[in-house]
């Protein structure tokens, strides 16, 4: 009988959590079969490659439990549950009173309706012993009847809708010429204003202007007189002080002549009274 | 790593033996949550969430000697409920927006520490990182085995106990993951051949 270990016992001799006879059994087992063999040689190698993994270093945060809370009845689960059932009866009792629910079991039948029972259906019954062709003359006189009157309404109701479009149409008209005059109208009179107040705007800018002209003229010319005749004041000033020098220059003149006169004379007269002397003194 | 009378105190309510207990398993619960989520911060918000449920319910905890797998099942539960919210979120995390240049690019930032031999260095960190990346190839409940056996080191019926379920499902678990780990990492030309020298 040939022995062959499961996954679970292959396991459990790669981690070494086998002994006594199941360890030796399976060992035989490796050895007879070296496919196995190579099969577990192939996981105890990942399990080899996995001890590169390494631990991440980590610090512990610190852990804040709070002292447990006191617990009251209506926290506790059960309790919960049966308020819920109750409230979720509740609804539904609330519910079925107003909508008048009435559940009736009779027999083999259940039956449920919302408020009174519905009266007696009314059944139409038709007369007995009439043939096709009176059912169909039937059909075709209501027929005819109804398109007449449909076809009446329809006239009726294109001669109400063609009178209210005219009405409309006539109405609108009326109003849009109103509105048009009035809005003419209103934009003559506007532009009426508007040119007369530019009107006089420019009237008031023009006197403006030609009243601050003339007066800045006036105090010009003023000032230009006063100027000029402050220039010939000055300049009459100064000709009169050049004529009084002049003269004093020529009185001063006459003097020096007068007295280059009187010397003369006054030399001559010296030579007349000694002519001789002095003639014969000259010869 | 830490005495039964350490949980015997924390069971009977004892802050600091709480506190003590947190510093000797928080390493060993993040790591396990982070080669199960192969995400920083997915495995610290599992680990704290383990180790503040730890505190809040040893007080029920009924044999000192299942300690281990009391803590690593609620590692698991926690774990498992934080891939549902992520599968369930459309969030995604900045860091996983592909990169195909930085994914291609070897990982310079990473190597903190000095060695001896930076190249051998590096070629372990490389290896390091190819494994991780191919046990998230795996289905959650052959990693979970996986990881629990190769890197946490529980026995296969503390695993059992962990997932609730039969020794023999774990260990045929194991089988399986190994061997599609085996699968992946030849799909990827990573054979005993190719990284002899990591040996």
């Amino acid at each position: 009988m040939s022995y062959k270990p499961d996954e679970s016992v292959l396991m459990a001799y790669l981690y070494g959590e086998l002994s006594g006879e199941e360890k030796s059994a399976v060992e035989k087992y490796l050895k007879e079969n070296p496919t196995a063999m190579k099969e577990l040689e192939s996981l105890q190698h990942i399990r080899k490659m996995l001890a590169a993994v390494s631990d991440k270093e980590v610090i512990a945060p610190p852990i804040v439990v709070e002292d447990s809370k006191q617990r009251f009845f209506w926290n506790a689960p059960y309790f919960k549950t049966i308020s819920a059932i109750a409230a979720s009866l509740l609804l539904l009792m609330v519910a079925g009173k107003m909508l008048d629910i009435q559940v009736n079991y009779s027999g083999n039948e259940v039956s449920m309706r919302f408020g009174k029972p519905a009266t007696d259906k009314i059944v139409e019954t038709l007369p007995q012993g009439l043939t096709t062709e009176q059912v169909q003359k039937m059909i075709n006189s209501s027929m005819l009847q109804n398109n007449k009157i449909v076809q009446a309404s329809l006239n009726e109701t294109q001669d109400k809708l063609d009178a209210s479009i005219r009405k409309n149409m006539a109405m609108n008209s009326t109003r849009v010429n109103n509105l048009v005059q009035e809005a003419s109208r209103a934009s003559q009179d506007e532009i009426r204003r508007f040119v007369a107040t530019l009107q006089d705007q420019n009237q008031q800018v023009v006197k403006d202007y030609f009243q601050l002209s003339t007066n800045e003229q006036q105090t010009y010319i003023e000032g230009l007189l006063v100027d000029f005749s402050k220039y010939l004041q000055q300049q009459r000033k100064n000709d009169l002080e050049v004529i009084q020098t002049r003269l004093v220059s020529v009185e001063q003149n006459n003097s020096v002549f007068k007295q280059e006169a009187e010397q003369i004379l006054a030399s001559i007269i010296a030579n007349g009274a000694a002519p001789n002397t002095s003639t014969t003194k000259s010869y | 790593m830490h005495s039964d009378t350490l949980i015997a105190r924390a069971k009977q309510g004892d802050k600091n033996a709480q506190g003590k207990l947190v510093q000797l398993w928080y390493k060993r619960i993040y790591n396990f949550s982070y080669k199960f989520f192969l995400d920083h911060d997915l495995a610290m918000e599992a680990a704290q969430k383990t180790f503040i449920s730890m505190c809040r319910n040893i007080e029920g905890l009924q044999d000192i000697a299942r300690f281990k797998s009391w803590l690593y099942k609620i590692a698991v539960n926690y774990c498992r409920e934080e891939a549902r919210k992520k599968k369930n979120s459309r969030w995604v995390p900045f860091e996983n927006v592909i990169n195909i240049e930085a994914e291609e690019s070897p990982r310079w930032e990473g190597s903190s520490v000095r060695s001896d031999n930076p190249e051998r260095k590096f070629q372990q960190v490389e290896l390091s990182d190819i494994l991780q990346r191919s046990l998230m190839e795996l289905s959650a409940e052959q990693r979970e085995v996986v990881i629990m056996k190769e890197f946490e080191g529980l026995k296969f019926r503390e695993i059992a106990e962990v997932l609730n379920v039969s020794e023999n499902t774990v260990k045929s678990r194991m089988y399986y993951g190994l061997d599609g780990l085996k699968k992946i990492l030849e799909k990827n030309n990573i054979t005993k051949e190719t990284i002899s020298y990591e040996l």
